[in-house]
């Protein structure tokens, strides 16, 4: 589906265009009603049928760049994101005629956006090729449709030309009588047509512009060729035929009402996928998340998802966490557990680091079950569970927060969304722990599965978290089962920005009923286990993307206010060294301002390779992670670094902000694709002054908008971010976080220092060594 | 070939695991639809690789077709134009009688070539063109079923060589034990 469901009708998002329709037709109308008899028979019926022919091009046009498929990419399968998720990196480096292009990873479509596709916040959809979003069609530019807005603007101002100098002409003749109606109505329309010609002529000239140099919208304002080359140009005249007699491209969101031509026949048809397609509305703490779920192991399998033992090698997506956490809410009530000060888990648990594996591996069997989210309505009872759970962990460092306050403030930020499915998910896993007795996790394993989400990437190889998350499974089929609707079979790590710690867990609670074939051995079997971390391994492998360890957990927002205070000032100290060496003044700065506040990401400390110690702190925002305007000297390690982001978790967040319409804000290039950010104004000031946490509040609203737009979360979908990382703010947006981590060790980094989990807005939780 | 069909369609039921593999877009040369034509290793021992680059170059081959611009497209648009659009609701566009045609391609080498092979292609048109997805089956059922078809032969060639004793029976027999033979090893 192209857009979200649950999309509520917005009747202010018409008003542009049916102001744009009403004037031109009305305008056209009025002029041809009025004025053009006395043309007709003053100069010649050539003139309004001339108009007429005009008008009809313009209408024609109009119509088509409202009305058709700009070219939106239909969301990708889970099945296919399966070894991008998780640990995968936020951007993909490829080479287009010779020059590096960077893909990314799209949160709420689940794919690598190709080259020129961008992600339409209004829309919600990736357009191919996109241009732009008119708001006076009402509809986005793209691929498909960029002819006939261009043709409209052309015709249009073609048009607004005849109508003003016929009208001009009108009322030249007509002086004496002035005020007759005629006279005053087509004075009426030169008006509206003087009053609009400026912007449409300027608008037509701008296109025009892009079309010679075959740029987009999109790419013209970010500034991504600027002082770069352009690797999509065809040169001027390639440029032209390319925009006007290209061959109509295809629609790929097929019309539900059309019938495709060829079908695959029985023999080949592929196993039922239409049961796939679940939506599953989040709101979690007023963030509303639509998520599109294809229940892709449901179906993939198709034949036998309940007995198949398969290890689906994706990560748990992050969807499911958010029916995880929906479904644990629901079940909450239910709770024997009381309900006790709320503690933040997150910091707590980080200072116990189980030694999980980072891959949550659970093993996950698609069902068909589907769950019913719930409305995570209840914060402080889903915070509370959270932290009745640490408290039975002993090896939880709760004391450090145990701050109720500081609980609370999760509930409005948009971390809260992390903070509760950990809370959900530890929830969960007490109720199932409670109810098996234990038997055979043990003390530990509470703990263990507990902090399984905000840990789970800290330690790889342990085999405890995901042992005791496997065990739990089984255990927690019955309190599961009750509370959930339907289980949405679901590897993939459910949630938005989740991370690997949580999904055994939430897998756990996922998957009830599969999991009852687990009960039998409560001894999660170390098959499991280790098929969990042998999954791992090649997750850890970066195919074709570069390592990308960086993770991400819930980490409170004052919290990561305080790390990234720390952060800061050590960032502060390595720039005063570093600061001479930067080049790329005002961008760079401007990024970095962004990065040190917003994103808090440190730069030296972020760079996959690690070599770029001195750089500034990198520009936290997502699509600018290499911070890299301006810093040539990084240029290689940037793109490196770049790739090796991590993806945000396969969150269903709703794209708040088109790339486009970020515009330079968010959108800073890297100087290695030449890519330029040219909006600045987002950012304070050019120094990589560590921010006091009074930003943090800004930033983490703006990175909430962010993440929401995108799949902010640099770093690995639900990973943490390595805690080699050092004054790694991950606020967030936290970037290239694999500092100092050998390459391709996305997942299991060893975390030697302490880590922190962190909740990033959008509900991506971070781990940050501290 | 009926058994083949009847076998492949039990592919969908009794594939164990629906193991996907993915061909990304090459972008070297522009936004144009091209697919890598890298011969995946996951597929190393189900298809050769020849094979496998033959469809993919073809599959190239039939895009850069659809999206020439030539002087077909130009009539195109030009018609078009001529008829405000309309012409697109009475006509088919060049673009998607290459999309038919691609998609008659990829059942035929679906048919011939990677069904038998435990592979499904599925059109890169449904997912936005971005990716060609290869599952890949586990011939458990359709394999079992040739096996117990060809073990039925041979218990009843058996039985006939029990009843008539005659040499050629004994050859049926053989050949049905060794086409069995063959059977089981290709399931492995």
């Amino acid at each position: 589906m192209p857009n979200s469901v649950g999309k509520r009708f917005k009747p202010t998002k018409y008003i542009p265009v049916s102001t744009a329709a009403t004037l031109l037709v009305g305008s056209t109308t009025l002029f041809f009603v009025f004025t053009c008899p006395w043309l007709t028979k003053a100069i010649s019926p050539v003139v309004p049928l001339y108009n007429g022919i005009a008008f009809l091009f313009v209408l024609a046009n109009f119509s088509m760049a409202t009305f058709m498929d700009p070219g939106v990419f239909p969301r990708a399968d889970e099945d296919e994101d399966k070894d991008d998720d998780f640990r995968a990196p936020l951007y993909k480096n490829i080479e287009i005629k010779g020059i590096q292009v960077r893909m990314k990873w799209c949160a709420t479509c689940h794919f690598y956006r190709p080259p020129r596709c961008s992600h339409c916040s209004v829309c919600d959809n990736c357009v191919e090729e996109f241009d732009h979003h008119c708001p006076w069609v009402n509809n986005c530019i793209g691929r498909r449709n960029y002819r006939y807005f261009f043709l409209f603007l052309l015709s249009l101002s073609v048009h607004m030309v005849g109508v003003f100098s016929f009208g001009l002409l009108f009322v030249l003749n007509h002086l004496e009588k002035l005020s007759a109606l005629h006279t005053t109505v087509t004075l009426v329309v030169m008006c509206i047509t003087g009053l609009f010609f400026i912007p449409v002529m300027g608008l037509t000239g701008f296109h025009m512009v892009l079309v010679a140099r075959g740029r987009t919208t999109n790419e013209q304002v970010t500034g991504k060729f600027r002082g770069g080359v352009n690797p999509f140009t065809r040169s001027c005249c390639g440029n032209v035929k390319h925009v006007l007699c290209s061959p109509l491209a295809p629609r790929y969101i097929s019309d539900p009402r059309k019938k495709t031509p060829v079908t695959v026949k029985p023999p080949f048809l592929r196993p039922d996928l239409s049961n796939r397609h679940v939506t599953v509305k989040v709101s979690d703490n007023g963030i509303h998340s639509n998520v599109l779920r294809t229940k892709s192991k449901t179906s993939l399998d198709g034949v036998d998802d309940k007995t198949s033992d398969i290890q689906p090698p994706l990560p748990p997506k992050a969807d499911r966490y958010n029916q995880l956490k929906s479904q644990l809410t629901s079940s909450e009530e239910s709770s024997p557990l009381s309900s006790k000060p709320t503690n933040p888990s997150t910091p707590a648990m980080y200072k116990y680091r189980p030694a999980f594996g980072t891959m949550p591996k659970v093993h996950y069997h698609a069902t068909g079950e589907k769950i019913v989210m719930s409305e995570n309505g209840k914060p402080s009872s889903v915070l509370e569970e959270r932290v009745h759970d640490y408290r039975s962990e002993p090896n939880l460092d709760l004391p450090d927060y145990r701050s109720p306050p500081l609980h609370r403030t999760y509930q409005s930020s948009p971390f809260q969304l992390d903070s509760f499915s950990t809370t959900s998910r530890s929830f969960s896993l007490k109720q199932g722990v409670n109810r098996s007795d234990r038997v055979p996790l043990g003390g530990g394993k509470p703990e263990t599965v507990t902090s399984t989400p905000h840990k789970g990437v800290f330690s790889p190889g342990t085999l405890s978290g995901r042992n005791g998350s496997l065990s739990y499974d089984s255990l927690l089929t019955h309190s599961i089962t009750p509370s959930v609707g339907e289980c949405a079979a679901h590897p993939g790590v459910p949630s938005l920005g989740f991370h690997s710690p949580y999904l055994p867990t939430k897998m756990c609670h996922v998957r009830g009923p599969e999991y009852q074939r687990h009960a039998g051995p409560p001894s999660y079997s170390p098959v499991h286990v280790g098929a969990m971390y042998g999954h791992q391994s090649p997750h850890s492998r970066e195919r074709e993307r570069d390592p990308s360890p960086v993770r991400y957990d819930n980490l409170s927002k004052t919290i990561m206010a305080s790390i990234q205070e720390r952060k800061e000032f050590e960032e502060r100290e390595k720039l005063m060294h570093t600061q001479a060496s930067m080049a790329y003044g005002n961008d760079s700065g401007v990024f970095d301002t962004c990065s040190g506040t917003a994103y808090g990401l440190p730069s030296g400390v972020c760079y996959s390779d690690g070599h770029r110690g001195p750089t500034p702190p990198m520009c936290g925002s997502r699509d600018n992670l290499i911070g890299g305007v301006g810093y040539p000297p990084r240029t290689p390690i940037l793109r490196s670094s770049a790739s090796s982001l991590v993806r945000a978790p396969r969150a269903s967040t709703t794209s708040l902000h088109t790339d486009g319409s970020n515009g330079g804000s968010m959108h800073g290039r890297t100087a290695e694709h030449k890519y330029r950010s040219p909006m600045h104004q987002s950012h304070h000031s050019p120094t990589t002054v560590p921010r006091s946490p009074s930003y943090t509040h800004q930033k983490v609203a703006f990175i909430s908008a962010l993440e929401r737009a995108e799949s902010p979360h640099m770093g690995t979908r639900e990973d943490l971010c390595q805690g080699k990382i050092n004054g790694q703010l991950k606020y967030g947006l936290a970037r290239d976080c694999h500092l100092g981590t050998p390459s391709g060790i996305p997942l299991s980094p060893s975390r030697h220092t302490n880590v922190k989990k962190v909740t990033g807005v959008g509900g991506t939780t971070y781990e940050i060594s501290v | 070939m009926a058994t083949e069909f009847h076998n492949l369609q039990e592919l969908r039921h009794s594939a164990s695991l629906a193991n996907k593999v993915f061909i990304q877009r090459d972008y070297t040369d522009g936004t144009v639809c091209k697919f890598q034509t890298k011969f995946p290793s996951e597929l190393d021992s189900r298809i050769e690789r020849t094979l496998f680059e033959d469809t993919v170059k073809t599959l190239n081959n039939y895009y850069a077709e659809a999206e020439k611009i030539g002087g077909q497209s130009y009539l195109e648009g030009c018609l078009a134009c001529l008829t405000v659009y309309l012409i697109f609701l009475c006509i088919e566009t060049r673009y998607e009688k290459v999309l038919k045609k691609i998609s008659r391609y990829i059942q035929e080498q679906n048919e011939k070539i990677y069904a038998p092979r435990g592979l499904l292609i599925t059109d890169p048109i449904e997912r936005g063109m971005r990716v060609v997805s290869l599952k890949k089956y586990k011939l458990l059922k359709s394999v079992c079923m040739r096996i117990v078809d060809q073990a039925v032969r041979v218990l009843a060639a058996v039985q006939l060589a029990a009843v008539d004793d005659r040499s050629n029976t004994h050859c049926n027999i053989h050949r049905s034990s060794s086409s069995l033979a063959h059977i089981c090893l290709d399931a492995h």
